[in-house]
């Protein structure tokens, strides 16, 4: 070999290894069933969710057509502010979002018309946390029945939280799949007697791998969040205000995630152990301790499902408050997690799991 | 050139190394000898950075790997065990990850890929997955591994393990080739034969301490037991047997066929010609009169026997 090529064959700088590192490892994960397991999990997933509520008789749009109108006498509507009107009553439609220009609205049997708003006029009224499509009576009705045709469908922030709640589930089976015996895996399949003896330091090939594992579970969850953006614009005719904040969350969650399935898989000595205790951290173990808070009243902000659940109580407007209701014999607490303490509490578990997890993958040693 | 100096390494009670201390000098070929336990492939494992030591230093070019694994490494190329490879890449992909994180272009990458396939005889597999590889193919390809980035030192741990014969001439061929092109090279073997082929010095250990270490041909006369057989021109009756067995230095006579003796004696090589002169004394017409077994194999035995 020549002085000008041994010159040339320097040992790059730990952030030009870096991108090695994550390329190979992603490659890996394109290669592998891991990743389209996960993909056919997201399409089955979504395809069930979204036809099987049609199927059981529950569409996401349709027209009601002479529907019976429950009319409550008011002179008030909560949030909304005096007008150069008198309310006498007020009817709620059933439907979370309604196509306002077929609104047809019946009195007796007879087409009782907006007039201008000087007989009624439809606002979006806030009963606590719900927005209700809500018929403002400006006349008195009292002993007439009011019927209403109009096109309804599904808003976008119901539609979404119907499919979110399983986005935390998919999220757990991208740790578990790319993370959990990511490190673990070169000691027991003895890959680490290949890699190690290299120039790279292990804090390169952790964070290398770590960035692999967390890319393979973004596109698993831009499949996810991208699909449902599509399904939403076609079924709700649109997509929630927050949702892109969702999508945050969850590629917070997501990272939160595999860095703790990191840690497990620089503590474990068995894939399959570091696998099982990585899924059942996340499906069983914290959901667990997410119940107990919530039946004895003490809300624990630092447990990462608990978190993580901001994705889904994000499209919430306005964002839902903790609520105790006392029933008697006993009292339902139903928290939800604060939505910056959430955010920063995601980001410790990231940080502090892959601080400890990288220290452990430094120390261990292929002795087997 | 590698260094050990006082590299002492304990799993709890056991010290796996003890006080080791040992110097391959650059442009040398050593081979790392000792039974089952004795060291071998921990010592190696240091060397690169597979473990940690207890105390002591590994230099490899004058850097410690212990504390500096990264530089101690950037010249250097190991088979440790026989390693496994990621099975969804090929060797061409294999090569190219680890040459990238060694440093190298890709120019450089696709050309020495192509020679060092080539020189470990896997260029028909150079697109194939090496999932499906068998033992011997990943041995190969680990070596060649090794051989990409033209390392300064080559540590090899048992290199032909898990190859068949063929395969073991080929893997002795490749280190003899490198001696010509004045690689440092430390390997451990456990076959003997191939430690006096290929090596220009052995290192002996037992219990994680050095026993002795030096070149070839001196150790083979360092040896205090050695065997010889001995041929007669017709056949030894059993009286000049006892005869021979009571030669000054002889330890045991065994009768390999009626005309053929094999006289295990303790003494220098010099010695020899005393028993050839016995023997003949005694009455027996040799015509045959050489040793048995390996110098290296004879010394292993010794030292590491006195060593338990």
């Amino acid at each position: 070999m020549t002085e000008e090529l041994k010159a040339q064959r320097n040992v790059p700088s730990d952030i030009s290894q870096l991108p090695v590192v994550w390329r190979y490892e992603l490659l890996k994960y394109l290669r592998s069933w891991r990743l389209y397991a996960s993909v056919i999990i997201v399409i089955a997933v979504m395809a069930l969710l979204y036809l099987l509520p049609p199927l059981l008789g529950e569409s996401y749009s349709g027209t009601d057509t002479g529907t019976e109108v429950l009319v409550t006498p008011t002179t008030t509507v909560p949030g909304m502010p005096d007008g150069p009107y008198t309310v006498y009553a007020v009817g709620v439609l059933n439907r979370s979002q309604i196509d306002v220009d077929s609104l047809v609205v019946y009195r007796d049997g007879a087409m009782y018309p907006f007039a201008d708003g000087s007989n009624w006029f439809l606002s979006e009224v806030q009963y606590g946390s719900a927005s209700v499509y809500t018929i403002v009576f400006l006349q008195n009705v009292t002993g007439s029945v009011i019927t209403a045709s109009y096109e309804w469908y599904i808003s976008p922030e119901s539609f979404e939280t119907l499919f979110l709640n399983f986005a935390s589930f998919l999220i757990i089976i991208c740790a578990t799949f790319f993370g959990a015996d990511a490190i673990v895996s070169e000691f027991q399949n003895r890959t680490g007697y290949l890699v190690f003896p290299n120039p790279i330091k292990r804090s390169v090939l952790f964070l290398g791998k770590f960035s692999a594992s967390v890319t393979a579970g973004f596109m698993v969850v831009t499949i996810f969040y991208a699909v449902l953006a599509v399904l939403s614009m076609i079924s709700a005719r649109g997509i929630d205000d927050d949702f892109l904040l969702s999508f945050g969350y969850a590629v917070e969650f997501l990272i939160a995630a595999m860095a703790v399935a990191y840690l497990i898989s620089s503590v474990l000595k068995g894939s399959t152990g570091a696998t099982v205790l990585t899924f059942f951290l996340f499906v069983m173990i914290l959901p667990i301790i997410d119940s107990v808070s919530a039946f004895s009243g003490a809300k624990i902000e630092a447990s990462l499902t608990f978190s993580a659940d901001a994705m889904i109580h994000i499209l919430a407007d306005p964002y839902p408050v903790d609520q105790v209701v006392d029933f008697g014999p006993m009292i339902l607490n139903s928290y939800y997690p604060d939505q910056v303490l959430a955010a920063v509490t995601m980001a410790a578990y990231a940080l502090a799991s892959l601080v400890l997890g990288m220290y452990l993958f430094n120390r261990k040693q292929l002795a087997g | 050139m590698i260094e050990l100096q006082q590299l002492n390494k304990s799993f709890g009670p056991i010290k796996a190394v003890d006080d080791l201390t040992l110097k391959v000098e650059k442009s040398t070929t050593v081979g790392f000898l000792g039974p089952n336990g004795a060291g071998k492939t921990t010592t190696i494992k240091i060397l690169t950075n597979l473990i940690g030591a207890t105390s002591g230093r590994a230099l490899l070019n004058g850097v410690d790997v212990v504390s500096d694994p990264k530089m101690a490494l950037a010249h250097v190329g190991a088979v440790v065990e026989t390693p496994e490879f990621y099975p969804f890449l090929t060797p061409v992909e294999t090569l190219s990850y680890l040459g990238r994180i060694r440093g190298m272009s890709p120019q450089d990458i696709s050309s020495r890929t192509n020679e060092v396939l080539q020189q470990v005889k896997m260029e028909q597999w150079r697109s194939t997955r090496i999932g499906k590889f068998s033992k011997g193919m990943k041995q190969r390809l680990a070596i060649g591994q090794a051989l990409l980035h033209e390392p300064d030192i080559l540590i090899l741990d048992e290199p032909t393990s898990g190859l068949d014969p063929r395969g073991m001439v080929e893997v002795r061929g490749i280190i003899n080739d490198l001696k010509k092109e004045h690689y440092t090279i430390f390997m451990s073997s456990h076959l003997l034969g191939e430690v006096e082929e290929t090596c220009d010095k052995a290192a002996l250990i037992d219990h994680g301490k050095l026993l002795v270490y030096d070149d070839i041909d001196s150790l083979g006369k360092l040896t205090k037991v050695m065997k010889l057989e001995v041929v007669g021109s017709s056949a030894i009756n059993d009286s000049v047997v006892g005869r021979i067995s009571a030669l000054p230095s002889v330890v045991q006579v065994e009768r390999a066929s009626q005309q053929t003796l094999v006289v295990t004696y303790e003494g220098s090589v010099e010695s020899r010609g005393d028993l050839l002169k016995g023997v003949q004394a005694i009455g027996v017409n040799v015509i045959s009169f050489s040793p048995v077994g390996l110098p290296l194999e004879a010394l292993y035995m010794d030292l590491v026997k006195e060593s338990r």
